[in-house]
C-alpha cells in the first residue's frame, strides 16, 4: 500500500477511522483468505501446491486465444470473451488433471504441465496480440489494495456457495482425497467427488485471483493450510484452523500493509507465513511438554 | 451363504487375461487365502474382486455383500493428520451416506464395537502414524469392520510384521470371522501361519498360466504347489 504524501500519521486507530475506505478490500482479503485456507487443505495434503500457478497460467492462455479469435477470426460476443476463455482454459485444466491422474500420472508432473503449456502458449500467441498483452495481465490478476464492491460481493457468494456444499459434503471429499480405494470398494461415486472438489478449487483460485491478485490467492491456498496442519490432530480440525488462519492472513495482512506502508499481497502472504513458523513453534513446544 | 461367486473370471489388464479362467464361491465362515509368487496376479485378482480392475471375461456376482477392505498398510499417507478413531470413522461411510449429515451419529454404536473387537479402542485417540505395526492393522481392521460388512478381504495385512505379531494378528482375524459370522479373502505371501487359518485356497502361478481354487486340503497336495511351497499341510489339521 502506498503511504499518502499528505498523510500525518499512519496508526492502527487512523485505519479504523477510515474504515469505510478500506473496508471492501479488507473483508474481500478476509473472505477469500478464509475460503481459500479451507481449500488449501486439500491442496497441501494432496501435493498439489502449484494448483493455484498452473490455474493462472492456463486461464492466461484463455485470455490470449480469446484476443487472438478476436483480432485473426474476426469474432466477436461470447465466442471471443477473454473472460470465457480464461474460465474455458481453467476448466480444460481441471479436466486434464482429472483425466490423467486416472491414468495413474502423477499430479504434480501434470500440474507441471499445465503451467508450462499455459506460460509457452501465451508467450507464443502474445507475439500476434502484441497490443493486447497488457490486458492479459488486468483481467486476470486484481489487486488485493483495491477491490470494487461488485467483486467483493462475488467473491462473497461463491464463498457462501462453496462454504455450504464443503461442509455438507465434506466426509465425501475425506474420502475421495485420503482413501480413494477404500471409498470405491464401499461404493462412493469417487471420479465425481474428485472432479467437483477439484472444480471447486478452479472456480475459487479463478475469482479469488482476478479479485486480489496471484501472490496472496497463491499464498491463502498453501501457508494457513501447511500450518494448520501442523497442529492439528485431524483434518477436520485442520480445516477449521486453516480458514481462521487464512482469515487472519487477508485481515491482519492488510491491517499491517496500512501501518508499516507494505504492498498489500506481500504482507498478507508473509503474515501467513509467519504462522507457519508459529503453528511449528507450538507444535515442538506441546511436543516437549507432552513427552 | 454365498458373499461373492466368481464363474469362469478372467483377470488382467487392457482386456488380454493374464491368467486361465477361475473358479469359486465364497460362503460366510470361510476363509480364503490368495497365494502365489510375486508377479502372480494375486493382487490384480483382488482387486478384480473389489470392483477397482474391470475383468476381462466370465462372470464375478458380488450379490450386493457389503465388503470391509483393510489395504496394504503402504498405501496409507502417513503425512495426513489423524487419530486411529478418525481413520475408522472415515471407513464407515457406503454409497451416498456421505450425504446424510446425520449418518455418523446413527453408527456412532458399530464405531465403537468395531474398536472394541479389535483391541483398538486403547489407542483410538492417537495419531496412526506413531502407533506400532500390531496396532496399525487393529485400527485398520476397526475400518474395514465398522461398516457392519460380510466379506472382510485383506491384502498382504501382515507382510510388516514379525512372526509372532502376524500369528496374533491372524488370530484376531479369525475371532473376528466367527464372532461376526464374515467370510474373508486375503491375500498372503507367508504361509506359516496362514496354513493353519484358511478353510480354501486360490493358488495362482502367472508364468505356468495354472490356477488352482478350492478347500485348503486338495489344493495344497497338489503337485505344482507342493513343488513350491513344499508338503505345507502335510499331517496339519486344517482349520
Amino acid at each position: 500500500m502506498s503511504a499518502s504524501a499528505s498523510a500525518p500519521d499512519i496508526t492502527l486507530s487512523s485505519f479504523f477511522d477510515n474504515w469505510e475506505l478500506f473496508r471492501t478490500s479488507t473483508l474481500a482479503g478476509t473472505v477469500a483468505g478464509a475460503l481459500l485456507g479451507w481449500l488449501g487443505v486439500y491442496v497441501v495434503l494432496r501435493r498439489m501446491v502449484f494448483l493455484s500457478a498452473a490455474l493462472s497460467q492456463a486461464a492466461g492462455l484463455g485470455v490470449a486465444l480469446a484476443f487472438f479469435a478476436q483480432i485473426h477470426w474476426g469474432l466477436t460476443g461470447l465466442l471471443a470473451s477473454p473472460t470465457l476463455g480464461a474460465a474455458g482454459a481453467t476448466l480444460l485444466t481441471t479436466l486434464l488433471l482429472m483425466g490423467g491422474g486416472a491414468r495413474g500420472v502423477r499430479r504434480d508432473a501434470l500440474l507441471g504441465m499445465a503451467w508450462l503449456l499455459g506460460s509457452a502458449g501465451t508467450l507464443a500467441i502474445g507475439t500476434r496480440i502484441a497490443q493486447e498483452v497488457q490486458d492479459i495481465q488486468s483481467i486476470l490478476f486484481g489487486s488485493a489494495v483495491a477491490v470494487l464492491d461488485e467483486d467483493f460481493h462475488q467473491v462473497l457468494a461463491l464463498a457462501g456457495v462453496l462454504a455450504a456444499l464443503h461442509l455438507w459434503w465434506r466426509r465425501g471429499f475425506l474420502a475421495a482425497s485420503f482413501d480413494p480405494e477404500g471409498a470405491r470398494v464401499r461404493g462412493l461415486p469417487v471420479f465425481g467427488l474428485d472432479l467437483t472438489l477439484l472444480a471447486t478449487m478452479a472456480i475459487a483460485i479463478s475469482l479469488c485471483t482476478r479479485v486480489l491478485g496471484a501472490l496472496p490467492v497463491f499464498a491463502f491456498s498453501v501457508l494457513p493450510a501447511m500450518a494448520a496442519v501442523r497442529m492439528s490432530p485431524n483434518v477436520n480440525v485442520a480445516l477449521g484452523i486453516s480458514a481462521v488462519f487464512g482469515a487472519a492472513s487477508g485481515f491482519g495482512g492488510y491491517v499491517l500493509a496500512y501501518r508499516y506502508e507494505l504492498p498489500v499481497g506481500a504482507s498478507q502472504t508473509l503474515l501467513a507465513a509467519a504462522l507457519v513458523l508459529v503453528a511449528s513453534m507450538v507444535r515442538r513446544l506441546l511436543a516437549r511438554v507432552f513427552r | 451363504m454365498t458373499l461373492l461367486a466368481a464363474e469362469a473370471l478372467q483377470i488382467g489388464y487392457n482386456g488380454r487375461a493374464a491368467l486361465p479362467p477361475i473358479d469359486f464361491r465364497v460362503e460366510a465362515g470361510q476363509m480364503w487365502a490368495l497365494i502365489g509368487r510375486n508377479g502372480s496376479g494375486k493382487t490384480t485378482l483382488l482387486r478384480t474382486l473389489l470392483g477397482l480392475l474391470p475383468r476381462v471375461g466370465g462372470r464375478l456376482d458380488r450379490g450386493g455383500t457389503r465388503i470391509g477392505y483393510v489395504p496394504q498398510r503402504l498405501e496409507m499417507d502417513l503425512s495426513v493428520p489423524m487419530r486411529s478413531i478418525d481413520l475408522v470413522r472415515g471407513g464407515q461411510d457406503t454409497g451416498y451416506d456421505f450425504l446424510n449429515p446425520l449418518a455418523p451419529f446413527r453408527a456412532r454404536a458399530a464405531l465403537q464395537r468395531a474398536l472394541e473387537d479389535t483391541g483398538a479402542a486403547a489407542f483410538a485417540g492417537r495419531q496412526f502414524a506413531t502407533l506400532s505395526e500390531g496396532q496399525k492393522q487393529r485400527v485398520l481392521l476397526a475400518r474395514a469392520i465398522s461398516m457392519d460388512p460380510a466379506l472382510l478381504v485383506l491384502d498382504e495385512p501382515t507382510s510388516a510384521m514379525d512372526a509372532a505379531a502376524e500369528a496374533t494378528a491372524f488370530e484376531l482375524i479369525s475371532t473376528l470371522m466367527t464372532r461376526r459370522n464374515l467370510g474373508v479373502i486375503v491375500v498372503a505371501h507367508h504361509l506359516a501361519v496362514l496354513a493353519r487359518r484358511a478353510t480354501h485356497l486360490v493358488y495362482l502361478d502367472a508364468d505356468c498360466k495354472l490356477v488352482l481354487s478350492g478347500p485348503s486340503e486338495i489344493v495344497a497336495h497338489d503337485p505344482t504347489f507342493v513343488a513350491h511351497y513344499g508338503d505345507l499341510f502335510h499331517g496339519m489339521a486344517i482349520a
